[in-house]
């Protein structure tokens, strides 16, 4: 999924993310893009969030690291690419982590399972000390 | 401000390893590259101090730049580590201790407020100073200098890159703090009538604003000795699981403080997405519009609004 993420159209965007006002950035960023590749209505609001909760994860986790925004084009389909990537300390558990309500920080746990549920795709890796990659896709309808 | 300073340092001092790839990458730089530095090592290690000086000497003629040469124990670090960076600069390795390296000389230019525009001239000097050398070293070679040459300024606009982040990391930090001051301002409590509040939340919601919302909240609760507030988030665009959670735990701290919150103006995308979140909302008492929440508000309190006759009053027509 990631390298079909790689072949995407254009537009790329990439929003370093370090501090709380990035989050806001970034999903502001994905929320323009996703309106350049056609996407509309509620959808705008599932990817801001969506981008919202991967972007918090990763300033709470890791501390910084960086998301990557992308127009795609599939079979004559357009959508967008969220890439969340960090050097943090990684998913020990990634299925436990995509639990409901499951948290090794003091949040409600829903952000991963939550923006799986946003997205249209969703693939997480992890290495336990090198990071999460977060790739996930939303579809125009 | 110094704290704040002190963070934006730590955050770029502490470089991810593919944004180091990266910068390699944008600047197109090769191994072959890293060959013909390695040849150069040995003649510019030689002439260290002059080019050292060639950046300082610069510097030096400019008024602007006292800051620097006013402070003599940052102007010691500054030549130190310029000749640390020349020594880096041929030593073949640009991985993330360069990098790290780097963004610590840039700190410093950043603490005493060296200009960008000095900052690129004393480059240039140093660049002159260095290309100088190389072209000297292969006499009747022109081209061989020249590709030398190539090959160095890759790393010279490397290391550009990198202290033009940190300069502008520097005022970016500004402008930050000027919009902390701004939200500061931006989410009033308002008394509507005896023991009714209303907090009208416009614009990004955000995890540092969601906790100053609380406290503004609580604080007027408290002062206004509130049964009931309406927080209307008819202006909000996007609600995460975290901000809902801090509005969720607000709303339970009013509660214990005997006041109750309708939250009204959730929009359909809002609702949409806390739901598929999965954000259990149902202590939330919700309200659609504003006019209902104030209409709910007035029941729990028990007022009544009465519409009285319009009266007119007819002055005869003179």
């Amino acid at each position: 999924m990631v390298d079909e993420a790689r072949e995407g159209l254009e537009g790329e965007l990439l929003v370093p993310i370090e501090r709380d006002p990035d989050v806001v950035t970034a999903r502001q960023k994905g929320r323009e893009m996703a309106v350049e590749a056609g996407l509309s209505g509620s959808d705008l609001t599932l990817i801001a969030t969506a981008i919202s909760e991967v972007a918090r994860n990763i300033l709470v986790y890791a501390g910084h690291g960086e998301i990557i925004l992308r127009q795609l084009e599939r079979n004559g389909r357009r959508g967008v690419c969220v890439i969340a990537r960090d050097e943090g300390p990684g998913i020990q558990d990634i299925p436990l982590a995509m639990q409901d309500g499951y948290s090794t920080g003091r949040s409600l746990g829903l952000g991963l399972p939550g923006a799986k549920r946003l997205m249209d795709d969703f693939e997480i890796v992890s290495e336990v000390g090198k990071g999460v990659t977060v790739t996930m896709m939303k579809w125009r309808r | 401000m110094a704290d704040d300073y002190a963070r934006a340092e730590r955050h770029l001092r502490d470089v991810a390893e593919y944004d180091v790839e990266r910068r390699r990458r944008y600047v197109d730089l090769q191994p072959i590259d890293i060959a013909q530095i390695g040849e150069l090592r040995e003649a510019i290690l030689n002439h260290l101090d002059a080019h050292v000086e060639a950046f300082f000497g610069y510097l030096a003629q400019y008024p602007e730049a006292s800051g620097l040469f006013s402070r003599r124990n940052l102007l010691e670090d500054a030549r130190r580590l310029k000749r640390e960076h020349l020594i880096a600069m041929v030593g073949g390795e640009y991985g993330r201790p360069y990098v790290e390296q780097r963004v610590a000389l840039g700190a410093l230019y950043s603490k005493v407020r060296l200009d960008i525009r000095l900052f690129l001239g004393a480059f240039q000097a140093l660049s002159r100073s260095i290309v100088n050398q190389i072209m000297a070293l292969s006499p009747g070679d022109g081209p061989k200098g020249f590709q030398r040459s190539e090959s160095l300024m890759k790393i010279v606009f490397f290391d550009i890159g990198i202290i033009m982040d940190v300069l502008i990391a520097d005022r970016e930090q500004t402008i930050t703090l000027q919009q902390e001051a701004i939200r500061e301002l931006s989410t009033p409590t308002l008394q509507v009538r005896d023991r009714l509040l209303i907090m009208p939340i416009i614009g990004v919601l955000d995890t540092h604003r969601a906790r100053q919302l609380t406290e503004g909240l609580l604080n007027a609760i408290r002062a206004n000795r509130a049964k009931v507030v309406v927080m209307d988030v008819t202006g909000v665009a996007t609600v995460d699981s975290k901000v809902a959670n801090h509005l969720l735990q607000t709303i339970a701290a009013a509660g214990l403080m005997g006041a109750e919150v309708i939250v009204t103006g959730l929009s359909a995308e809002v609702a949409q997405s806390l739901v598929t979140l999965g954000v259990d909302l149902t202590k939330l008492n919700a309200v659609g519009d504003l006019q209902g929440g104030l209409e709910e508000a007035e029941r729990l309190l028990g007022y009544e609004v009465v519409k009285t006759r319009v009266q007119v009053a007819r002055r005869p027509l003179d």
